[in-house]
């Protein structure tokens, strides 16, 4: 009796012991977010300490990549020199999941963060059904903040008529092109005012499929807002509809591409693992879409002499179905807010309202980076950044007219965004047909949000 | 404490003493004897600590050294293992998402979970996983453990081949799987396929098949961590005295002979364990569906979905963490049927 007591006890403890283990990852996730933060202490230490003179008031705000991100130091400077009584503290998360360090950081009441850089629409969903981010309406309405400048976007980010986060970057999507591909194949360079047809017939005159010297007409990276999200560019369709009859022709267009051999295979992209800059830099792919955050990267690689094969780029607006206006794009907005946990809500806002105002999309823009508030003198600090394409399209290029948000405000979103993101990789992977792969959309999507 | 008190509590316990010597003349069962000692030893040691006035007895002092030995690495446990493990008991029952106040769920949880078409991929390819890993990672243990023990040229040389998958890194080894077992044509697995006459439509897209991801998978792991095993296995070997084997070469054994009536007997306890661990381990897989199968965005597809997985998913994507420590809770349970069951099987060959 008593021994079979004592083995039970033995594997309890074995099973209990060995499932702790499962802890761990998330464990060193942890680890990593202090010892950057560590870092980032360190060097607002050192800035603190080169003026201390009184008291000074420190606001800490979580950013991602800020060795790769110019504007965040001078955006820092730039508030700190208008508030001399205050030092920003910024704190890398690193970026491949941001948010869900950020979220595992704002969980409890023990965070001291005061602003909170917000990475992409169903992160943010996900903190306001926690309830740990400030609603911002009253700070907007005392301050008298137009939120007409952003162009709907700020709209776009309700939830239940209030707005937690105001945008201050807004990267949208546009068509990159390598000039080179088409100057040798004699191929005319695509416009600001293309069709998707237009577009693929363009894609499909470029392409060379002899094995060993293979030009690629398009590229698509393997997020599903790649392909899927062409469908709702035409403002009548949006991705939580709960019907996806609509995205079959632009899946039959890129599943046609891949066959022929237009674009590169997509299992081969998932399981190598290719980033989308890789894929431009290596000189065979002449058109690709993707969002302009990847400006700083072409020109920042271009100038330091890793990227050889690309130097001569160029931008267009987005391809658009028949009639529908040019100029329609995703959008992907990178938004601040305040926890409620913050000791110093009064002092966060006006960092946020500094960054998402027309100061701090200057400053943003002279990076070359682009800033949620677009207006004529911003875009000509963009393009006259170095190494930004100085041909005319590409300069108009990067005037919208509509913008989507490449996943809207719900408070599914992440649920949707997984059964989205399922049903994308059977399509590419070819597992099942188009048609199942929107059937399975339909199904789950609808399930979900019935809940 | 003055002297008459002192006094008078010795009488008390004495008092005690008598009462229990008394009774331990009127029963006769064993069992209850002993415990009826133990009791007179502990009134004789409090006799003896008022007596003398000392705070603690010598064996409560042992006992202190002991426990100042163990509490470093209890305290760890306890602060870091043992009390989240009684927390996800209790969320299971709840529903919370880290912030709003926890609510009471009852078995919500667990009913949502088996409607869930996420949670029933993860416990099926959990279970084929195991049944898959387990076995094809012994058997080749085994094999190379039993190879590398014999007096070969080189042999250093080959075990550390042997173990070398084991201490790489997976990032890196699952990349560098991932470019062999490329889906294209043209990647390097798929070329020698190709080449064997497998028409080139039906190359499999390995990690990129829905058909063959958990193949991929298996085939990765077994790679993997068939070194380590080799290892206990190879200190198993090692304890097998010679001389049985003398005896059996005098008695005209074959070398599978020699395998089957020697070495595999002998080796039941080390076989026993690297089942056990084996079996936890590949209950616990999510790294290497992550790395195999994650692909740019990190979302696994209901093909390759393992139950850790899904109880990442769950509570740090969803912020479901009721029902993310529900799921924990089942496998948890899985984990320990299983493991009661191998140590019953264990009792058959102990010793």
């Amino acid at each position: 009796m008593k021994k079979r007591a004592l083995s039970f006890m033995l594997a309890f403890t074995m099973v209990a012991a060995g499932l702790a283990g499962c802890s761990s990852s998330s464990g060193s996730s942890d680890t990593t977010a202090a010892d950057t933060t560590a870092a980032g202490s360190e060097a607002a230490d050192t800035t603190a300490a080169e003026e201390s003179t009184g008291e000074k008031t420190t606001l800490k705000w979580s950013v991602w990549d800020i060795s790769a991100t110019p504007y965040y130091q001078l955006l820092v400077d730039a508030f700190e020199e208008k508030h001399p009584d205050v030092t920003v503290e910024m704190v890398d998360l690193g970026s491949t999941d941001y948010q869900t360090v950020l979220a595992t950081e704002l969980t409890g009441s023990g965070s001291d963060f005061d602003v909170v850089s917000i990475k992409d629409v169903p992160g943010y969903t996900t903190l306001v059904n926690k309830g740990v981010l400030e609603p911002l309406d009253s700070y907007i309405e005392s301050s008298g903040v137009d939120l007409t400048q952003y162009k709907g976007i700020a709209d776009q980010v309700r939830v239940d008529g209030q707005l937690y986060e105001l945008p201050y970057i807004n990267s949208f999507w546009v068509l990159f092109y390598n000039k080179d591909i088409f100057d040798a194949a004699g191929v005319e360079y695509p416009t600001n005012d293309m069709t998707f047809e237009e577009y693929d017939a363009l894609a499909r005159s470029l392409t060379v499929t002899t094995p060993g010297q293979e030009v690629y007409g398009a590229h698509y990276h393997t997020w599903r807002s790649a392909v899927q999200l062409f469908g709702v560019l035409d403002g009548e369709h949006t991705i939580l509809d709960g019907n996806y009859d609509f995205l079959k022709p632009y899946y039959e267009m890129v599943i046609n591409e891949q066959n022929d051999g237009v674009c590169q295979d997509y299992a081969t992209l998932k399981t190598s693992g290719l980033h989308y800059s890789g894929a431009f830099a290596q000189g065979n792919v002449a058109m690709m879409n993707q969002g302009t955050w990847f400006f700083s990267t072409l020109i920042e690689k271009i100038k330091t002499g890793e990227y050889t094969e690309c130097t001569n780029w160029g931008i267009v607006k987005y391809p658009h179905a028949e009639g529908v206006e040019p100029g329609s794009t995703l959008s992907q907005i990178t938004s601040l807010a305040i926890p409620t946990s913050s000791d110093n809500k009064d002092l966060a806002w006006e960092f946020i309202q500094f960054l998402s105002g027309e100061e701090g999309a200057e400053i943003v823009a002279s990076t070359g980076a682009i800033p949620a508030i677009m207006s004529d003198s911003v875009v000509d600090l963009i393009s006259s950044t170095e190494g930004f394409p100085q041909d005319e399209n590409s300069i108009e290029a990067l005037n919208t007219s509509n913008l989507y948000l490449e996943m809207p405000v719900h408070a599914k979103s992440s649920e949707i965004e997984t059964a989205l993101n399922e049903a994308h990789d059977s399509i590419m992977t070819g597992s099942c047909t188009i048609d199942e792969g929107i059937a399975q959309m339909n199904e789950q999507v609808s399930a979900i949000l019935a809940e | 404490m003055t002297e008459a008190e002192k006094a008078q509590k010795i009488e008390a316990l004495r008092a005690k003493r008598q009462e229990l010597e008394t009774l331990l003349k009127q029963t006769d069962n064993a069992k209850k004897r002993d415990r009826i000692i133990a009791k007179i030893e502990t009134t004789e040691e409090k006799i003896k600590k008022v007596r003398t006035g000392q705070r603690f007895t010598r064996q409560e002092k042992r006992d202190m050294v002991a426990y100042s030995f163990i509490a470093p690495n209890f305290i760890g446990f306890a602060v870091f293992t043992l009390g989240p493990i009684i927390f996800a008991f209790v969320l299971a029952f709840m529903k919370w998402d880290g912030n709003s106040p926890i609510e009471f769920a009852g078995l919500n949880n667990f009913v949502e979970m088996f409607a869930n078409d996420r949670f029933k991929a993860s416990f099926v390819n959990t279970i084929v996983y195991c049944i898959a890993t387990v076995p094809l990672t012994l058997i080749c243990a085994l094999g190379l453990a039993v190879l590398l023990n014999q007096k070969i040229k080189g042999r250093n040389f080959f075990r550390t081949v042997g173990f070398f998958p084991y201490v790489a890194s997976l990032v890196a080894v699952a990349a560098v799987w991932n470019m062999l077992f490329s889906p294209q044509k043209s990647g390097p697995i798929n070329m020698i396929l190709y080449n064997l006459g497998v028409a080139a439509n039906d190359l499999p897209k390995w990690a990129a098949d829905p058909n063959w991801v958990m193949f991929t998978i298996v085939l990765f792991s077994v790679w993997k961590n068939m070194g380590y095993y080799m290892v206990i296995y190879l200190a198993g070997l090692q304890g097998i005295n010679a001389e049985l084997y003398e005896a059996a070469s005098l008695d005209g054994c074959n070398s599978w002979q020699r395998f089957r009536y020697i070495t595999w007997p002998q080796l039941q306890p080390t076989t026993f364990f690297v089942t056990i661990i084996l079996t936890i381990n590949c209950f616990k897989v999510y790294d290497i569906v992550y790395m195999l199968a994650g692909g740019s965005n990190g979302i696994v597809n209901t093909s390759a979905m393992v139950m850790v997985y899904h109880i990442y998913e769950e509570a740090f994507r969803n912020w479901n963490l009721g029902y993310a420590s529900a799921v924990a809770m089942v496998l948890f349970l899985m984990v320990l049927v299983i493991t009661l069951i191998q140590f019953r099987g264990e009792k058959k060959y102990a010793n």
